[in-house]
């Protein structure tokens, strides 16, 4: 345990701490008074660590004997996941706090579900990437039943858990195999184990399941079961964390452990992933499109959208990673921006997601309607919007590591799933004058994040602020 | 062909995104303003296409490259030539024209700033369809047009017929679109290259390929949707609610040309085979009659004229079809002249709309004499239309009809051009009732408003386009001549020897067919009322109805299955989730190389055949008897007891001792906890979902047991080896897995007794919240519905209980002690004193042992994991790291020489933490017991024999 170790998790520790003292501080001051400082605090520490991280230079630093790894494609992914925590959580902040609901565990048990995401991200052996999963999943199972006197919270955070159990147990078993085989739970042991292109049955095995574990915290079909029900149960602040920052830290935690541990099998693999891929798009398409309720209809939504950043990874190329977190990037910028407008979805002072209640919005709010609308063609994927190049990219390293049934097949599922986006912006601009539309007014907090999701869209057709540059040289990062 | 570089390209595409932006902004410095900031735009990028002209005359090529994303593999590729260039031509041209004409049909409550800026956008997204080089970016462009169609469309929001035209108008073509994309990834991949100057070279290598069927399919989608071909023809005149200006310069001019501008881009590469000629032609000429039959009966201006476009479409597309350079060239012809007949048409039907208040031909007649110039103009574009000599849309049908008279349809050389007759014939008789029906005939008194002929505003642009129309048809060679040269070259991809147009070229079959088409026209026209009658009575599938029952059906279809499949039940995702499993196992194993494994089998002996069979009896047993909770909890306890015994077969005492252990404490506490809890499962699930459920239970148990086999018959490195031999120098135990919970992995076990201490306070936790509220309640009521055993302390079990605990206490130290050489440890003989104690509650009662016991259970769980904790911190004092155990020899008289470690204090804190968690439990689950009214472990029996007389009360 030396220092330079200490040092290159020091993010990591340093949140950790961050979270501990909070919540001391929080217990024998204010409690649930202190909750909204307390959010607005661990925001900004959030931020603030994630511009520590963007600016602590290029290098790939190793540490605890290659159990953490600290890489471009690290930083890229914890990035995100950073900005995307703290955005959640100011727009929770004033959810709950309009409604007296919140309590002051929140932020911190965000905040240590971040570090789990962090640990996940850069795990660089089976165990560190079992612990940061835990950590990661304890914080949101308790974070899914967090309203506790909701029947729906707990049955959300409730089938999370045992599903989530379940997915744990059958990752802890394939590691078991893959540790049996490798005899070593470092990913560089295990890759060295898979000589000459592919790996023993043994192996073969325990990649399978460690995959079907891990398939489950992106919810891809068929391990997607518990999502729609989170989603809809779950409060809708906990629901936006939900689509956006774990899936980021649970697919760069997939492309780490195929990459560095399973990357001289990528044939084994590849097909697993084909097939991940396509179900979970067409499902999600699907089924998404006779949802009435919105959260419902963003899980399923991001069910598809997990399928399609699935195909990046399935072209077992760094082109494939590259597109793979171009897409991540994307989409949890669009669902931070889409959340925000549902977090402001309310009738009469009640807190409402169905559909219809979208009905001629555009008359009554023609600027929140349209930012709607921009994000809405942004997740079908339609061009000029940034929602495209995100798929465009993953078709491509498709298409280029030579699975064009895979891309074709994805380009047509995302003409299926335009269409129940659209409907959303049918109901906007186009639906009846009658039934129950929503009201209220959205806060100032609101209003930025969605317009600015929404001008993002927009503005980044001229070069992606650069996002291209950098995922590639985070891609490059990994894949070696 | 020569190609320039040249940055205008990029300029002119820019340039009404940027004009896009002032149009919002000038709203404030009236509409006249607005209106230029629009047109100025426009006009400049006009004549900087027109600097472009004199090269492009020469079959020249511009194009200009931008690094756009590089590391996606997109560039911004702009490219100019003849095609792009008629189609930039008619996108500014006529879009010029649209500004000046909606400057004065907009009314003053509309809010014109917006239109503009959306009308700029679509200008912008339509230049860059044609002037890209590169097919994705085209696609980018494309979907953009669908956009910035839909905000046009949408534009008049007041309209529930707009609402509906919108929603249709960007369901179709904006899927369309995104199967486009698929096409264009397909094209490049089948091409090498995503640029379309690349591409154009390449035709023997994109027809040769596998993937020319569909990526013919996908790109034909996109232009099939895009143009309105059947069978997606039914959003165009739906889409017609749109202010006129936007239905004269979308659904006539240029958004519905993009379509064909895609199939004449890609006609070199994709044309001349089967395939081609069959599903376009097929599709245009099909849409051309069915288009031009509906249009005929329709009473609505623009839905006549709507559905006149639709048929004019289909017989470009048609052309294109036919893949001969001639059918291509006259395709190219008709798309100039239809552009220019078609938007004055619009622009004089929306005249008529905006000055009688009504588009309904049935209420018109008459015009001629109240509006002369609208009737002039009218006549003139309508006579275009029909394809009258000197009028220039006779020009291009007379190509048309010659291509088709020299066309076979599998084998039948006859079926094309009769149709296509039939469908002039039609086209003709349309042209002729917007002419006789709208301005001819007498002057009404009945008109929703009293029409006049508007201001010059409102007629220059189509006066203009009139007198194109004339001077085509005219002179066509002089007028337009090498123009369609260097556009059929275009579409062609070669230098084409063209006959000069001229009006006749004597007596050929396509000029009778023009004379039947005509006079046949006119026929239609006398006999409309018979005729409209009959129309009238033919069962007509009606478009829209479809589209909205399919949208609806589908919906409602992927509503029910998938709410069916996530309906809420844990029970269902858990089969999805191991069938998913056992899937993804059987595909891998199936993949990979199995081999058979080396390992000998073990002899096996008739104790082994025994115990296997308990253990699958009592686990078959529990399957079966799994509703009876009781039997179970029996049952369970077989399997652990077999269990353990499988642990001392195999030479492991430590962890059979564990076992039995565990197993005790554990069943005890189910059996007290069974108590609150019904005594048998309900059945909640029929036949048909158990019998699929075992299914996929049996499937994945013989799954785990396989790969179970597999692992254990082949040989493994083991690292058991190492612990033997560090054992005993490292950690001073000879009980090698004692030394391992306490030496070797002691952090984890320190971790595991923490997470033993907080199991047992979120026990405690939950016990007490159920102490409060609903379920307090409950068992306040609880109703016993059970017999009690009448002898409920049986004397000799509270005897001996008694005499037992100082000796199992004793055994527990013993087991303590002896742990770091022997079989035993902290873990054991926590678990054996715990369970002394709980016979003493089981017993005697739990009020009777509560009053005996000196410590909170809590605090055990404390001191066990504060006194683990110091020993571990102990070794940093001997500036060694945490958890490091040390050992000596103590020799204390009379007692014989023994080791200590401090591995043992370590132990001391496992034991502590065991025995608070394990009774902390029993405390919460008795505190429940005396909720509900319990008394049987208030008091115990207890009899003081000192005292005869004075008896306690026995409870009961």
């Amino acid at each position: 345990m030396t220092s330079a170790d200490l040092a290159t998790i020091l993010p990591e520790i340093f949140l950790a701490v961050y979270a501990m003292v909070a919540l001391l501080v929080a217990v024998y001051t204010g409690k649930d008074r202190v909750a909204s400082l307390l959010s607005w605090i661990s925001a900004a520490v959030l931020i603030a660590v994630a511009i520590w991280i963007s600016v602590s230079g290029d290098l790939t630093r190793v540490a605890f004997g290659g159990m953490f790894v600290d890489d471009g494609f690290a930083r890229f992914a914890k990035v995100t996941v950073l900005f995307a925590a703290a955005i959640v959580l100011i727009l929770s902040e004033g959810f709950f706090s309009r409604r007296g609901s919140l309590i002051f565990e929140y932020p911190i048990l965000v905040v240590l579900s971040v570090i789990g995401m962090m640990m996940m991200i850069s795990a660089g052996d089976v165990i560190a990437l079992y612990m940061g999963l835990e950590l990661q999943s304890l914080a949101l199972y308790v974070v899914a039943s967090i309203r506790r006197d909701s029947v729906r919270s707990t049955e959300a955070g409730l089938k999370y858990f045992i599903l989530g159990a379940l997915s744990s147990g059958l990752l802890l078993y394939g590691a078991s195999l893959t540790y049996g085989y490798a005899g070593t739970t470092l990913f560089s042991g295990i890759y060295a184990a898979a000589t000459d292109g592919h790996v023993g049955i043994g192996l073969l095995l325990g990649l399978t399941f460690m995959l079907a574990g891990m398939a489950f915290k992106v919810s891809a079909v068929p391990f997607h079961m518990w999502t729609p029900d989170v989603y809809e149960g779950a409060p809708t602040p906990v629901t936006a964390f939900f689509a956006t920052a774990p899936k980021m830290a649970a697919m760069a935690m997939i492309a780490r452990a195929l990459y560095d541990a399973f990357g001289a099998a990528v044939a084994d693999w590849q097909q697993i992933l084909a097939l991940l891929a396509v179900l979970s798009m067409y499902l999600g398409a699907l089924a998404g499109i006779g949802q009435r309720d919105i959260k419902r209809l963003m899980a399923y939504s991001s069910i598809t959208h997990m399928g399609f950043a699935l195909m990046g990874l399935a072209a077992g190329t760094e082109r494939g990673v590259q597109a793979m977190l171009i897409y991540m990037a994307i989409y949890v910028t669009m669902n931070i921006g889409t959340f925000a407008f549902i977090l402001s979805m309310e009738r009469d002072g009640q807190h409402v997601t169905r559909i219809d209640g979208l009905n001629m919005l555009s008359k009554r709010e023609p600027v929140k309607a349209m930012a709607m609308l921009v994000l809405l063609f942004s997740l079908a994927g339609v061009p000029p919007l940034v929602g495209f190049f995100g798929k465009f990219a993953v078709l491509t390293a498709a298409l280029d590591a030579g699975l064009v049934w895979l891309a074709v097949l994805g380009a047509i599922a995302s003409v299926i799933a335009a269409f129940y986006y659209l409907r959303i912006v049918y109901y906007m601009y186009f639906g009846s004058d009658e039934g129950p539309a929503i009201d209220g007014s959205m806060s100032v907090v609101q209003v930025t994040v969605l317009v600015g999701a929404a001008a993002l869209m927009v503005l980044g057709v001229v070069n992606l602020f650069g996002l291209d540059g950098m995922a590639a040289s985070a891609a490059a990062s990994l894949v070696n | 062909m020569t190609a320039h570089l040249d940055v205008t390209l990029a300029l002119i595409a820019a340039l009404p995104f940027i004009g896009a932006v002032f149009p919002g902004l000038m709203i404030r410095a009236g509409r006249d303003a607005c209106a230029m900031s629009a047109g100025w735009a426009t006009l400049s990028a006009f004549i900087l296409l027109m600097t472009l002209a004199p090269a492009v005359w020469h079959g020249e090529t511009y194009s200009f490259r931008i690094n756009w994303m590089p590391m996606l593999g997109l560039n911004a590729n702009f490219r100019l030539d003849g095609l792009g260039f008629l189609f930039a031509t008619m996108i500014l041209g006529i879009g010029m024209l649209i500004i000046l004409y909606a400057r004065f049909y907009l009314s003053r409550s509309d809010p014109m700033g917006q239109f503009y800026v959306y009308l700029m956008l679509f200008q912008g997204a339509m230049l860059g369809i044609v002037l890209s080089d590169n097919v994705l970016m085209m696609v980018v462009f494309w979907e953009l047009t669908s956009l910035s169609s839909f905000l046009l469309i949408g534009y008049w929001k007041h309209t529930p017929d707009g609402r509906q035209g919108a929603r249709m108008a960007l369901a179709v073509t904006g899927m369309g679109g995104l199967a486009l994309i698929a096409g264009m990834l397909l094209l490049g991949e089948a091409a090498g290259s995503y640029d379309l100057t690349d591409i154009l070279q390449r035709r023997e290598a994109i027809q040769a390929s596998p993937l020319y069927l569909p990526m013919l399919i996908l790109i034909l989608l996109g232009a099939f949707t895009k143009s309105a071909q059947f069978p997606f023809h039914f959003w165009l005149p739906h889409a017609m609610a749109a202010p006129t200006p936007v239905s004269a310069y979308l659904h006539s001019a240029t958004m519905v040309k993009a379509g064909l501008f895609l199939m004449a881009r890609l006609w070199p590469v994709l044309s001349g085979t089967d395939a081609w000629f069959y599903i376009v032609s097929t599709t245009g000429l099909v849409t051309m009659v069915l288009g031009a039959a509906i249009a005929i009966f329709k009473d609505d201006l623009k839905a006549l004229l709507a559905y006149s476009t639709v048929s004019h479409l289909g017989l470009i597309t048609m052309l294109l079809g036919f893949g001969t350079t001639a059918a291509a060239t006259a395709a190219g012809f008709h798309i100039i002249n239809h552009t220019i007949f078609k938007a004055a048409l619009f622009m004089t039907a929306g005249i008529v709309d905006h000055e009688t208040h009504t588009r309904s031909i049935k209420r018109l007649g008459g015009l001629r004499h109240l509006m002369p110039i609208t009737a002039t103009l009218a006549i003139i574009t309508a006579a275009s239309m029909a394809g009258i000599p000197y009028f220039n849309g006779f020009l291009s049908k007379e190509m048309m009809l010659e291509s088709a008279a020299h066309t076979t349809w599998d084998g039948n050389g006859l079926l094309v051009p009769v149709l296509a007759t039939i469908g002039a014939l039609l086209s003709a008789a349309y042209s002729f009732r917007y002419i006789g029906h709208v301005f001819l005939g007498p002057v009404r008194d009945d008109y929703p408003h009293k029409p006049h002929d508007p201001g010059f505003g409102l007629w220059a642009a189509p006066a203009f386009l009139s007198v194109l129309v004339l001077a085509i048809g005219i002179f066509p060679q002089a007028v337009v001549g090498s123009f369609l040269q260097i556009v059929a070259d275009a579409i062609t991809g070669q230098h084409l020897h063209m006959h000069p147009l001229k009006v006749w070229h004597g007596l050929t079959p396509a000029l009778l067919m023009s004379a039947i088409a005509t006079v046949g026209g006119l026929a239609v026209l006398l006999a409309f009322t018979p005729l409209d009658r009959l129309w009238e009575s033919l069962p007509k599938p009606d478009a829209k109805r479809i589209f909205d029952r399919m949208v609806e059906t589908s919906h409602d279809i992927c509503g029910t299955i998938a709410n069916h499949m996530h309906d809420g039940q844990l029970t269902r995702y858990v089969a999805i989730f191991a069938t998913g499993t056992v899937a993804a196992g059987i595909i891998a194993f199936v993949t990979g190389d199995y081999l058979p494994g080396t390992r000998d089998m073990l002899p096996v002996d008739l104790i082994d055949v025994v115990g296997t069979i308990l253990v699958i009896a009592a686990t078959a047993s529990i399957v079966v008897f799994h509703r009876s909770r009781l039997l179970v909890l029996v049952l369970i306890g077989i399997n652990g007891l077999v269990v353990s015994l499988i642990f001392v077969r195999f030479s492991a005492p430590d962890l059979a001792m564990t076992q039995v252990t565990v197993e005790v404490v554990t069943l005890i506490l189910l059996l007290l906890a069974l108590h609150f809890l019904p005594k048998i499962t309900p059945r909640e699930t029929s036949w048909a979902r158990r019998g699929r459920d075992g299914a996929i239970a049996i499937a994945a148990g013989l799954a785990v047991g396989g790969l179970a086999f597999a692992l254990m018959t082949r040989d493994f490195s083991t690292i058991s080896g190492y612990y033997w031999e560090n054992a005993k120098p490292g950690g001073g135990g000879t009980n090698v897995v004692n030394v391992i919970l306490v030496d070797f992995r002691g952090y984890d076990t320190f971790g595991e007794i923490i997470v033993l201490g907080i199991a047992a306070l979120v026990i405690f936790a939950l016990a007490e919240a159920l102490m409060n509220g609903r379920a307090s309640r409950r068992l306040a009521n609880w109703e016993v519905t059970q017999r009690y055993s009448r002898d409920r302390h049986p004397l000799m079990m509270v005897v001996a209980t008694r005499v037992m605990m100082p000796i199992v206490l004793m055994v527990g130290v013993y087991i303590f002690l002896r742990g770091h050489n022997q079989p035993g440890g902290g873990f054991i003989a926590g678990l054996v004193v715990a369970i002394a104690l709980l016979m003493q509650y089981m017993a005697s009662g739990f009020a009777w042992a509560q009053d005996r016991m000196k410590f909170a259970y809590h605090t055990f769980i404390g001191w066990g994991v504060m006194i683990a904790g110091l020993t571990g911190i102990g070794a940093w004092f001997v500036g060694r790291p945490f958890l490091t155990s040390a050992y000596g020899y103590v020799h204390i008289e009379p007692i014989e020489e023994f080791e200590l470690a401090t591995a043992m204090a370590f132990d001391l804190g496992v034991f502590l933490a065991v025995v608070g968690a394990v009774m902390l439990a029993l405390y919460c689950l008795s505190r429940i017991a005396r909720r509900t009214g319990e008394t049987v472990n208030v008091t115990p029996m207890d009899f003081d024999p000192s005292h005869p007389t004075e008896t306690t009360q026995e409870n009961g």
